[in-house]
Parts: structure tokens; C-alpha cells; sequence
């Protein structure tokens, strides 16, 4: 069996994960479930050596070298090589219109917007929508599992970290990267430059964030539980369900025993 | 491999901190204007959510944004802003989860103070650097007994921040008592955080006041 087939496999099995998992309301994790926290932290002290070392110099120098038009152009890149998987993972969540969305994404920007250098689409009223696997996995009901800091790539869960792999071996640049050295270059490099952009961009929040909180490391995990949440709702709200409402989880408090004001 | 740079670091948790990084725009001036003979016309009964906000905005815009003022001064204002229109207590004891029973009425009463401090040091300088975003105040919904007001931040460039406002009534008066930024809430995030300062010290609240007297320079 080669490395092909065993890329099928894995897909196949993912795929079938999905099916057994499905629930009608999409998973919103409500607290934070890190049964391996020892490690991750140890993990999460070497990527933030990782990203002094070499990261956050390789985005300061970004900063500094690249003009904000070629800084708009790596990004689109990056989110262009992106677009043929979230066009699938919309499709697998059921949401054609997205799927189509992307694709067209991915169409124009690829063609008039000069290899996705270009993010044209957006001009023409297609915005940019991130969907991979972990949130489709989330779509169906499938919690996030215990937290997991991977090396490199920092914040994750047992879900999201199948969702990575998963999109990774469906995504067809994965295939032309076996083929064809420029493809690989194009793919592997786009997805590197991508990262350093991200991470300038975000740069000044993540400054402060390590600056002013009192765990870092807490902060981050329950910035990324969040974050997924939100994402795998897409960014709606939900209102009407009691078991399942991020708005309504907290915030309540048994007025009788409340010691200061507010009876 | 797909897009390590949506995961490097991660998205959103940045979202976090750049949401409330931004600062009210001109817009909420546009809006409480038009809004005005309204909610003259409302004062007498419950006041209208959407206003509210939207005399936050205002209020915030004036006080808060630009490079002119000072930084003490602007975590002062920021306070000020919190006192009128936040309820802290209802907030300080949502962030220490469980862990606010431990504590006497003085005790909490102090800790309020204390993370309104915390908050300011965080957040006020996040409206420094305002310029050209615009706050627009949408429509609110209920839910139980509360009410969220949507609003946005529109950036000259990128999409637009989603802000959603969590009000209750305490006595006839609407309060904020959260604030969800693209789908990040800061009580959420403070009351993770805060315990898990807490249970790696024993379970002691005193740990965690300890470290927001540090941070804002009180000890």
C-alpha cells in the first residue's frame, strides 16, 4: 500500500467519524477540558520560544521590508490556496451557497486576481470565509475533546487536530505538491508566508495580551474555545436554546444568596 | 497543512484583545444625534438598549480616543465610564466563578475596584489609536432577562468588528454586564483565566488579587 492509499484511507475513515457523530445542534463548548495541561504548557513554553526565535523576527522583518500592498497580496495568497477546502467543508455542512461561494473565490481570484495574488473577489462582494474540518466535525455535534497545544501550531483540541489532518489530506494542492515541485513550492511556501503574516498582523494584540494577563497560557485556551464556538456557528448568535446558548450558559447567579446589591 | 496561518497562533483569540482594541468611531455621534428627540421622549419609561449604547459610544469617543490624552488619565476616564454604565459587582462575581462565595460583601466590594482597574489598564489604550472607524449601533433581542444589543465597528480596512452588549435591569436602570467581541465574551475569558490563577494556588482568591495589584501597580 502506498502513501496514496493510505492518504484515501484516513479520509474515508474521518468521513465516516462524521457520520456516526451527527447530532442536529452544532457543538459549543462551554468550559475548558484539558486533561493533559502539564504538557501542553510545557509545549506552549517552547512555541513561544519558537516564535521569539524565529517567528516573531520573521514577522517584524515582514513588517518592516514588505509594503502594505505585497502584505495584502500574501495574505490573499495564503487564503487563496485555502479556498478549493473550505469550499468542501461548506459543502459537508451543508451549505451549498458557501460552498459556491468559495468556489468562485477561488475561481476569480485565481484568474483575474493574477494566482490569488489579488483578492478580487472581495471587490466583487464575496467575502472571505475560513471553513475546515474541525468545524464541520463541530457542525454535527462533535465536541471539542480534551485541549491540545500542538508544537508549531499552537492552541488545538482532539476535534480540531483530526479536522487539520483531515483537511490536509483532502486538500487537492496537497496532491499537486507530489507532483510537481512548483506546486509545492507555491503551496508549502504560500502557507509559511502565510503565517508570518497573520502573525504581524496580529502582532500588537498578542503583545498585549502576553503583557497583561495574569495566565497567558489559561487565556489563549479560553480565547480559542471561543473563538472555535463562534466559528462553528458562524458567527451568529443562538438565542433559542437553552442547553446550548453561549449567551445564556453564565451570567446567571441565585439572586437570593447574592451578598452585595443587586437583590 | 491548510492554513497554518489561521491556526498559528490562532484567530480569533486575537479578535479578543483587537476588538475591544477598536476604539468607538464617529459614527455613534451620527447616531445619538439622530437617536436624540427619541430618547428624550423615553426617558420617563425604561430607556430604550440601543440608546444606551449608543450614549456609551458617544460618551467614550469624546473622553476615550485620541493620542492627546494622557494614559493615566484615560484609565481614569475608563473607570468612570465602567461605574456609570457597567453593574462590577454583577461582573466581578461572575468572573470569579464559584470562588466569589468565599468572599465577604468588603472583600468583593474590593475586588470589583480592583478588576475595573485591571480592565482599564487592558482596554483604555486600545482607544488611542482610534482613527477613521465608525461604531454602529444595530437592534437588540431579549433573552430571559436580558438584552444584547448588536453593534459594529466598521474599519476603513478589513470587514467590520460584531460587538454584542449584554444588558439586565437592576432596579429600573439598564447596566452592561458583558461584552461579546466577535463571538469572544471578556467575562468568559476573565473568569477562565482568573481560575485557573486560582486553582494553581490553591484555591486561595488571595493569589489572584495579589497578581491584579501587581499588574496595576499597586503593590
Amino acid at each position: 500500500m502506498n502513501l496514496k492509499n493510505i492518504r484515501a484511507l484516513c479520509v474515508g475513515a474521518s468521513l465516516s467519524v462524521l457520520a456516526a457523530c451527527a447530532s442536529t445542534q452544532p457543538a459549543q463548548d462551554q468550559t475548558d477540558f484539558d486533561p493533559i495541561e502539564p504538557v501542553n504548557r510545557v509545549v506552549h513554553n517552547v512555541n513561544g520560544a519558537v516564535d521569539f526565535l524565529i517567528l516573531y523576527p520573521a514577522a517584524m522583518w515582514y513588517g518592516d521590508i514588505a509594503p502594505q500592498p505585497v502584505k495584502n497580496s500574501v495574505r490573499s495568497f495564503a487564503n487563496n490556496l485555502g479556498e478549493p477546502i473550505n469550499a468542501i467543508n461548506a459543502l459537508f455542512q451543508g451549505d451549498p451557497d458557501q460552498a459556491a461561494a468559495s468556489f468562485q473565490r477561488f475561481i476569480v481570484n485565481s484568474t483575474i486576481g493574477l494566482l490569488g495574488f489579488n483578492d478580487v473577489a472581495t471587490e466583487f462582494g464575496i467575502p472571505y470565509r475560513d471553513e475546515d474540518f474541525g468545524q464541520t466535525l463541530g457542525h454535527y455535534g462533535v465536541g471539542a475533546g480534551p485541549y491540545i497545544v500542538l508544537p508549531l501550531f499552537g492552541p488545538s483540541n482532539l476535534r480540531d487536530t483530526t479536522g487539520m489532518v483531515t483537511d490536509y489530506l483532502m486538500n487537492p494542492f496537497t496532491y499537486g505538491a507530489d507532483n510537481s515541485d512548483k506546486v509545492a513550492a507555491a503551496y508549502y511556501g504560500g502557507t509559511v508566508a502565510g503565517a508570518v503574516d497573520f502573525r504581524y498582523r496580529n502582532n500588537d494584540n498578542l503583545e498585549q495580551l502576553k503583557q497583561t494577563s495574569l495566565d497567558y497560557y489559561a487565556a489563549l485556551r479560553s480565547l480559542y474555545r471561543q473563538h472555535r464556538n463562534s466559528v462553528i456557528r458562524n458567527g451568529g448568535p443562538v438565542m433559542n436554546d437553552g442547553q446550548n446558548n453561549a449567551m445564556n450558559a453564565s451570567f446567571d447567579f441565585d439572586d437570593q444568596d447574592a451578598p452585595a446589591g443587586d437583590k | 497543512m491548510k492554513h497554518i496561518h489561521g491556526r498559528f497562533l490562532i484567530a480569533g483569540l486575537m479578535m479578543a484583545s483587537a476588538g475591544v482594541a477598536i476604539p468607538f468611531g464617529q459614527g455613534a455621534v451620527a447616531a445619538t444625534h439622530t437617536a436624540g428627540p427619541q430618547q428624550v421622549k423615553e426617558i420617563a419609561a425604561a430607556q430604550n438598549p440601543s440608546d444606551f449604547i449608543r450614549s456609551l459610544g458617544d460618551e467614550a469617543i469624546s473622553e476615550l480616543a485620541g493620542k492627546k490624552i494622557d494614559d493615566n488619565d484615560r484609565k481614569e476616564r475608563f473607570v468612570n465610564l465602567m461605574d456609570k454604565y457597567f453593574k462590577m459587582d454583577q461582573v466581578a462575581r461572575f468572573v470569579l466563578g464559584r470562588y466569589w462565595r468565599s468572599l465577604s460583601d468588603q472583600e468583593l466590594a474590593n475586588f470589583a475596584d480592583l478588576l475595573q482597574k485591571y480592565l482599564a489598564l487592558n482596554y483604555a489604550s486600545k482607544f488611542k489609536d482610534f482613527d477613521g472607524e465608525k461604531f454602529v449601533v444595530g437592534d437588540y433581542t431579549e433573552n430571559n432577562k436580558d438584552i444584547f444589543v448588536n453593534s459594529q465597528v466598521i474599519r476603513p480596512d478589513g470587514p467590520p468588528v460584531k460587538i454584542v452588549w449584554r444588558l439586565r435591569e437592576f432596579d429600573g436602570n439598564l447596566r452592561i454586564i458583558d461584552v461579546t467581541i466577535e463571538g469572544i465574551s471578556m467575562g468568559i475569558t476573565q473568569r477562565d483565566e482568573f481560575a485557573s490563577v486560582i486553582q494553581n494556588n490553591g484555591g486561595k482568591v488571595q493569589a489572584l488579587t495579589d497578581m491584579l495589584k501587581q499588574k496595576i501597580g499597586e503593590n
